[in-house]
Parts: structure tokens; sequence; C-alpha cells
């Protein structure tokens, strides 16, 4: 288990990529202090299998937090993402994108729960769970949680799981674009807006490769 | 050489279980243009899903051979590269992809599979700006999601660019008309009149005669019921239009 504790306070920026590097369990503790913000993406590549927990406590009023995760399981990996966004003091601000893509027998579950404290108002919290179920024999759960016990607070949650577009597949393949050249554009475009909220542009890059790389060798064979 | 570019025969095709078309006969040889008229639901988007290849759509019976080979037993992106293009009459939005990047991949799809080099991106960009020109988009167009946000008019002349970009010998325009103002009908209009050559044909499906007062046609079939119940000069688009459907059986 790999275990991460991290209190960012004083107009902190804490910035973190994490690319799961193995199938071992893995958890962060992330403290926001007033006026600090973190911003955390987390990798899950084909072949590995793990829970990764997150506990993200916004503790002074004005931090901010952006927490995106990109799950790739093609094979028969089995990967829990559990989120605690814990709003304990007012003007907080969250967000949330989990995206994932799912094939073969790969199982993924996300639990993601937001908790908003009396007192803790003008929150804005925000979560995001999409997956894409490729195969009949994969599995995707989605579990968004609201506990509010605030009421001058913006809040939603919104989580789908779905297929590949047809109509799409049909227009590309219409202009000469090979059915696996028009997948791998789909799920390319799928997982960008995690991609995109990168803040740093190298590391944006990197991770469009990786993911392309890892949709390329994971999900169009 | 011979110079007939498609030949349709007794096509039969339906989506899940009705029977849309019902034996069409069709032949068009290089340089023509053919409009395919009819009142809704004849067939006249059908038909052209199923030249493109639509996977929903399923042949039953009868062929269909372009430039000498069999067009059915060709992937919709195999059609693509031997040189049919649809101009959709309902263009899909794609969240997250580039114009850009999109005809980047189908530009060099189609040349590798022609055995061509991948062009750089020098001579792509090139390509792009000129045939944007073409049909009067703007250069912030190329980054745009596709079709994302469009207006009717957009998404027409997207089509055309698209068409204009990739060259084909068979253009198949399927209702390229609707929604479309006079302005956008007009762009559209001229691009298609500008990439006309002697080799190179084209099947306007259209309602309508405004399409066809710019692209003049030069035979005409009538489409009703799945079957080609008429085929004419441009002569009969006026006739059309003065007597309605009804007046052809």
């Amino acid at each position: 288990m790999s275990d991460n504790r991290i209190t960012v306070a004083g107009r902190e920026v804490f910035r973190k990529l994490v690319i799961v590097p193995e199938s071992e369990d893995w958890r962060m503790h992330i403290s926001v202090e007033e006026g600090a913000s973190a911003d955390v993406t987390l990798l899950i590549l084909p072949g590995i299998s793990c829970t990764a927990d997150f506990t993200i406590e916004m503790n002074g009023p004005k931090a901010d937090c952006r927490l995106a995760g990109i799950y790739l399981c093609p094979e028969n990996e089995n990967v829990h993402i559990n989120v605690e966004m814990l709003h304990k003091v007012p003007q907080c601000t969250s967000r949330q994108i989990f995206k994932g893509i799912v094939s073969g027998k790969a199982k993924a579950d996300f639990y993601g729960k937001i908790v908003v404290s009396p007192g803790a108002q003008q929150t804005e919290a925000y979560q995001e769970n999409h997956s894409l179920l490729l195969s009949d024999t994969a599995k995707s759960n989605t579990r968004p949680q609201l506990e509010i016990y605030a009421d001058d607070v913006k809040c939603s949650h919104g989580a789908t799981i779905g297929k590949l577009n047809e109509e799409e597949q049909f227009y590309m393949r219409s202009r000469g674009i090979p059915q696996d050249e028009a997948r791998a554009l789909q799920m390319i475009s799928f997982l960008s807006p995690v991609i995109d909220g990168i803040p740093d542009p190298e590391e944006r890059e990197r991770i469009y490769a990786e993911a392309e790389a890892a949709i390329r060798s994971g999900f169009l064979k | 050489m011979n110079d007939i570019l498609l030949k349709i025969e007794g096509l039969k095709a339906r989506v899940e279980e009705k029977e849309i078309l019902k034996g069409v006969d069709l032949t068009i040889r290089r340089g023509e243009i053919h409009a395919v008229m009819g009142p809704n639901g004849a067939g006249k988007s059908t038909l052209s899903a199923v030249l493109a290849g639509k996977p929903q759509f399923m042949v039953t019976d009868g062929s269909i051979t372009f430039m000498g080979k069999d067009l059915l037993k060709m992937a919709p992106e195999e059609r693509a590269w031997a040189g049919i293009f649809l101009s959709f009459q309902y263009p899909v939005e794609i969240p997250g992809v580039s114009i850009t990047n999109f005809m980047k991949t189908a530009v060099n799809s189609k040349r590798k599979a022609l055995g061509e080099e991948p062009l750089n991106a020098a001579a792509f960009l090139k390509l792009m700006k000129e045939k944007m020109a073409f049909v009067q988009m703007k250069p912030e167009f190329a980054k745009r999601e596709i079709n994302v946000g469009f207006s009717g008019g957009e998404k027409k002349r997207n089509e055309i660019f698209q068409m204009a970009m990739l060259d084909p010998i068979l253009s198949i325009l399927d209702e390229t008309d609707s929604g479309l103002d006079v302005d956008a009908l007009r762009i559209v209009a001229n691009g298609v009149n500008a990439l006309r050559t002697p080799e190179k044909s084209a099947i306007v499906i259209t309602h309508y005669q405004r399409l066809l007062d710019y692209i003049v046609p030069d035979v005409v079939h009538v489409l009703k019921d799945g079957k080609i119940v008429r085929t004419a000069g441009k002569e009969l688009v006026a006739q059309i239009e003065a007597d309605g459907y009804d007046s052809i059986n």
C-alpha cells in the first residue's frame, strides 16, 4: 500500500500527476488550507489492478481542488476508485472528473462522495464519472453520493456508462478513416476533457501520448 | 475505356424488417450528373446510405458495380478510397475531434491505401487552406470540433469542404440543399460545380428544384416507393415542380 499524506497551505499550489506504477493499492489524503489549491490527475494504464482512495479535506476558506482520473482496463483488470471530497468550511470549490474505458473481462468501480458540512456555505462542488463499456463481459459501476448539510451551495454530479457511437464511426469511415482508427479517435476524444484540464502543457502532451499508446495496444487488438 | 462508372441492378435493401428499396436500376457514366428526386419516404436516403456502405442497411438482392468492382463487398472506408463520397443529409457531430485532425487522418488513410506517402504538415496545411477558401470558411474553422455548434449552412459547407479535400470520383449529395438559405446554397453549388471534370460524376438527391437550378443535371430519375419510375432529361424537373410527384407513375 502506497500512502501519501499532503497538506497544502498558504496560497500554495500543489500539482501532482500520478501514474499508478504497478498493481498495488494506493491512497492519498490531502488537506487544502485557506486560499491554497490542489490539482491531482490519476492515470491507471492497462494491466494495472488497484484500489485508489482519495480523501480531500477542504479545510480553509477559498481552497480549491481539481481531481481528475483516467482508467483504461482492456483485459481482466479490477480497478476501484474511491473519492471522499469533504467541504468543511465556506467558499471552497472542487471539480472532479473521472473517465474510464472498460473491455474484455475487466471490472471498474467508481465510488464518489461529496460531503458539505453544516456551515460550509457558498461551496461549489462538481463531480462527473463517465465510462465506455466495450464488451458484454466487462463491468462498470458508478456510485455518486452527495451529502449536503448547508443550504447555500452549488453541487452536482453526473454519471454515464455508454458505448462507442456507431453514427460517428460510419461518418468517419465514409471519409476513408479505417474502423480501428475511427475507434481510436473516438476513445481519445472521450478522454480529452480530462487530459485538457491538466495545467502543464508538457504533461498534457505526455498524457495524450500515453493514453493513445494504451488505447492502440489495449483496445484495438 | 469503359465509361460506365456505376451500375446498380435490381437493388433491394431493407432496414430492420422494412423493405425500402424494391428493385433499383441505375447506370451512371463518367462526367454525368444524375438527379434522384422523389417524395418523402421513397428511399432516396436509403439509396445513398447503401452506396456508402452504412452497416445498418441490409442489401437483400441485386448488385452494385463501381469502376468494375463489386461495391457491396467493400467496407465503407474502402469505398471512400475507391473514390466514393457521401455528403450527409444530417452531418454527425463528433465532440473532441478537430477538423484538422480528422481530415489529416482521412486524407492520409486514403493515401496509404493507394500506396502513396502521407502528406507532410506543410503540404497538408496548404491543401486545407486552399479548400477552406473554396467554401468560404474562416481560418479558425480548422480548429473547431467536427460539426459541434455548427449552423445548418456551416455543416453543409463542411461536407463540401471535405469533398474537395478527398477529391472523389463519384459524389453523392444527399439533400444537401435542405436547411440552406440562398447564400449558403450558392456557395455549396458553386463548390460542387467547380469540382466537375469529364472524369467525375455526381448523384444529387433532392426533393426540390432549387438546387438543380445551380447544379444542372444530365439525367433525372424519380424514385417512388423504392423503385425508379421515370428517367428523363433535365426538363423533367420543371414538370415535377409544376405538377408534383403524383403526376409521375
